[in-house]
């Protein structure tokens, strides 16, 4: 039997096999080793080394951190890419290149130069320090981190989607009476929102795992400040290999999670608007 | 002579406004917020890196990039990104050629699978290597018993940026070589091409700014990454220490200068990156795959 | 309504889309805007819809000057040429919203907006149709929804863009006959744009001929054919 249709194409089974080797090599054996592990240690002992004080509180932080830097990103990155897309100014097209800076700059390098900036004596932290507030070394710095990460990911999943709004539908709406709030609120947004809400959960997942970036800025305070990979880091440097293994399922677990809602999101919205 | 300007109607008292724009208030309002929100959030860190690494002045930064250490981690950096990145490549134009040519069972899963790496955390990545290769395993004891150990050595370093930058080339080129279809090679085999005749001369030219413009953001992210290095690596001072890595040390000893210098480097390569990364949005537009049109 | 165009100009650019234009539309009538692409016939119509601002001249309403009324406020029932609608909602959803954008005080309630979503569905004899999403709609269906839409707001006059242009040639020749009925039921001014000349001379009360942002003639059918005023309109009628 064949697996593929007959083709006069050639190269399947050198490409196939290409990918299919290379993947398993580089990413689903050494996943597989994980859960592997994971499974050697058994339900009980994987639920015990997870629900620790320190572990739990790492795996919160991470992704409560994730969540509010990604909705910070959701409002501000769709603000960003309407302007990028509908006005005309100077200096947009730089900007609009610029946008992906984050994703150019190293995390390491971000991650030095943000805590230089909001560290007590940066410029930026003695702004807030005049006012009382405290970003580096405490938890608003890794929302400062991650913000910077994850802005890209909704700016550059929206504004396709904005490029390419019929402008007769926004024409049409207000021909029928409708104020430019109603219009943007009632007609512009729900299109919108399958890639808003794609680009949020790209970010949240880059965000909870997020390590470069964080680490520097953020202080490691363990159970105030620390982060999940970095306990990760802090349990293979103690040679706790089931520890380490432990919370790297948990994060497998939330980053399938959100691979699936991903997936969900655009499954939904291709059946609802899948305009012909 | 009149002047053609003073013959034009005068314009309407009232300012109209398309039925599909802001008001001008608003506009110039969200015009000023995005401005300040990047200067903020994106040039501001930018020019710390550069303003920490000259804060001593150019010698001092210059000196501190002269360091053997520095020196053995941009080779290691270098030599790093050139193993990893044609290994992204072959896998990305494997990976175009067999989902975009071919139907089989299971492609929607293997698209999925492609993708993985995207939403694995870096560190998490790097822990699965050492699970798999490191000290305690068979398949690390083995290798080490062979003279190849894999964890705290190069190949380690190699597969951990292989497996965080391997979905990169593969998604800028299938949707190119979807979008293209299957035509034009269909007409190279009807004029009596061979396979690798036909994908040197008929698919490669078509797909070519899309795979540059992967094989850029892979090797952007190659010579960036961190987390999965810094656990594959052991961080052996002038071995195993990549650019990134070396930041890191620097950093943490309070060398600030050196760390910056290091650091200004790896952003002076991100910015050449992101200057031809829109060079080709603006000049080949046509040739990307949709959502990267400028 | 009585619809008066007084010296409109209107330029993109450096081209002049309408040198300045004047036309009287009186009140009820079926006005055809017929040209080639590119003869201002569209901008004419997105100007009296308030889409387009004319650089010179007015615009006059009943004899009110309507020129510098917002879109929202001119109340004109527009039907766009690939129909606009909402993709992510429902034909009732479509319908009902130009009446649910209302301002709280003038909009009327639930039960009635269903009342008359219900009643413009049959009035384009679709009854069934209400929880459909446009995607699940043919190219004809599509068409009379967005009639039924623009008729939803109560509007003023009928403004359409190459209502038919969308369509293959039997259904073209249907929808042609339902334009009619209902301009002959709600007794609009409706003003549709079309380069196809059968359809102006078939359909129309009233053919406004345009050429390069100029009108060339304006006449009932039978008389643009007995007595055409220039040479372009004698080899645009028999093209």
């Amino acid at each position: 039997m064949r697996i593929v249709a007959k083709s006069p194409m050639p190269g399947f089974a050198l490409s196939a096999g290409l990918v299919l080797s290379l993947l398993s090599l580089i990413v689903l054996l050494p996943i597989g080793a994980l859960l592997v592990r994971g499974a050697g240690m058994g339900l009980g002992d994987l639920a015990a080394a997870i629900s620790g004080e320190r572990v739990r509180s790492a795996l919160l932080l991470s992704f409560r951190s994730a969540l509010i830097a990604a909705a910070f990103n959701l409002v501000f990155g769709v603000v960003v890419a309407w302007v990028l897309v509908r006005y005309r100014f100077p200096g947009r097209r730089l900007i609009d290149a610029a946008i992906d800076l984050p994703f150019a700059l190293p995390t390491a390098v971000a991650g030095i130069a943000l805590t230089a900036l909001y560290a007590p004596n940066g410029v930026f932290g003695q702004i807030a320090a005049g006012a009382g507030l405290r970003i580096a070394y405490a938890p608003p710095g890794i929302l400062v981190a991650l913000v910077f990460v994850g802005l890209p990911f909704v700016v550059r999943t929206v504004q396709p989607v904005i490029a390419e709004i019929d402008r007769e539908v926004e024409e049409a709406s207000a021909t029928l009476g409708a104020s430019r709030l109603t219009t943007l609120r009632r007609v512009v947004a729900p299109v919108l929102m399958p890639a808003a809400l794609t680009g949020f959960a790209l970010a949240l997942a880059r965000g909870v795992g997020e390590y470069g970036s964080v680490i520097f800025i953020a202080g490691n305070l363990p159970m105030k400040t620390e982060i999940a990979p970095l306990l990760i880091v802090i349990r293979l440097e103690e040679f706790d290999i089931d520890g380490a293994a432990a919370i790297g399922i948990a994060m497998l677990g939330i980053s399938f999670a959100m691979l699936l809602l991903i997936n969900a999101v655009q499954v939904w919205s291709r059946r609802r608007i899948g305009y012909v | 002579m009149f002047d053609a300007a003073h013959l034009a109607p005068p314009r309407p008292a009232r300012r109209f406004r398309a039925a599909t724009e802001e008001p001008a208030a608003l506009r110039r309002g969200l015009i000023g917020l995005v401005f300040v929100l990047l200067a903020v959030l994106l040039f501001a860190p930018l020019v710390t890196v550069f303003g920490e690494a000259l804060s001593q002045g150019a010698g001092a930064a210059l000196t501190a990039l002269a360091e053997p250490e520095a020196h053995a981690a941009i080779r290691l950096t270098l030599l790093v990104t050139a193993l990893s990145v044609p290994l992204t490549a072959v896998f990305g134009l494997a990976a175009g050629w067999a989902i975009a040519r071919f139907d089989f069972p299971g492609k929607a899963v293997l698209i999925t699978l492609i993708d993985l790496p995207f939403s694995v955390s870096p560190v998490v990545a790097g822990l699965c290597l050492v699970l798999l290769f490191g000290a305690n395993t068979t398949l690390g004891d083995w290798l080490v018993g062979q003279g190849m150990p894999v964890v705290f050595a190069l190949p380690g370093i190699v597969l951990a940026t292989v497996f965080v930058t391997f979905p990169f080339v593969a998604r800028e080129i299938l949707p190119v070589m979807v979008e293209q279809g299957r035509a034009e090679e269909e007409a190279a085999l009807t004029l009596g091409a061979s396979g690798w005749r036909m994908f040197f001369t008929v698919t490669l030219p078509n797909i070519r700014w899309a795979l540059l413009y992967g094989v850029l953001l892979a090797t952007a992210r190659a010579m960036g990454e961190f987390g999965a290095v810094a656990v594959v690596s052991g961080k052996i001072r002038g071995v195993t220490a990549t650019v990134p890595i070396a930041i890191e040390m620097l950093y943490n000893e309070y060398l600030t200068v050196a760390a910056f210098s290091l650091a200004a480097l790896l952003a002076s390569l991100a910015l050449v990156t992101l200057a031809l990364k829109t060079a080709l949005e603006w000049r080949h537009a046509d040739a990307l795959s949709a959502n990267r049109r400028a | 309504m009585h619809i008066e165009i007084d010296e409109i100009a209107k330029t993109f650019g450096r081209t002049a889309a309408l040198q300045p234009v004047s036309l009287s539309i009186p009140s009820g009538a079926l006005v055809a805007l017929l040209g080639p692409s590119g003869s201002g016939k569209t901008t004419l119509l997105r100007i009296l819809g308030g889409l387009e601002f004319p650089e010179s001249g007015r615009v006059l309403f009943d004899g009110h000057d309507a020129t510098g009324l917002t879109v929202q406020e001119r109340r004109a029932g527009f039907v766009f040429q690939n129909y606009a609608l909402f993709r992510h909602m429902t034909v009732f959803e479509n319908i009902a919203y130009g009446l649910k954008a209302r301002p709280r005080a003038l909009r009327p309630e639930k039960e009635e907006i269903a009342r008359r979503v219900t009643k413009l569905l049959e009035l384009i004899r679709l009854p069934e149709i209400g929880g459909r999403y446009p995607a699940q709609l043919s190219g004809g269906q599509r068409q009379r929804v967005a009639l039924a839409r623009a008729l939803a707001i109560e509007p003023r006059m009928l403004l359409l863009d190459e209502p038919f242009g969308a369509l293959d040639a039997k259904v073209r020749k249907e929808l042609r006959h339902g334009l009619r009925e209902i301009h002959d039921t709600t007794g609009l001014t409706t003003i549709f744009v079309t380069h196809d000349q059968e359809e102006a001379m078939e359909l129309a009360d009233l053919v406004v001929v345009m050429s390069m942002g100029r009108i060339e003639q304006v006449g009932r059918p039978a008389d643009l054919r007995a007595r055409p005023a220039s040479a372009f309109v004698r080899e645009f009628l028999t093209a």
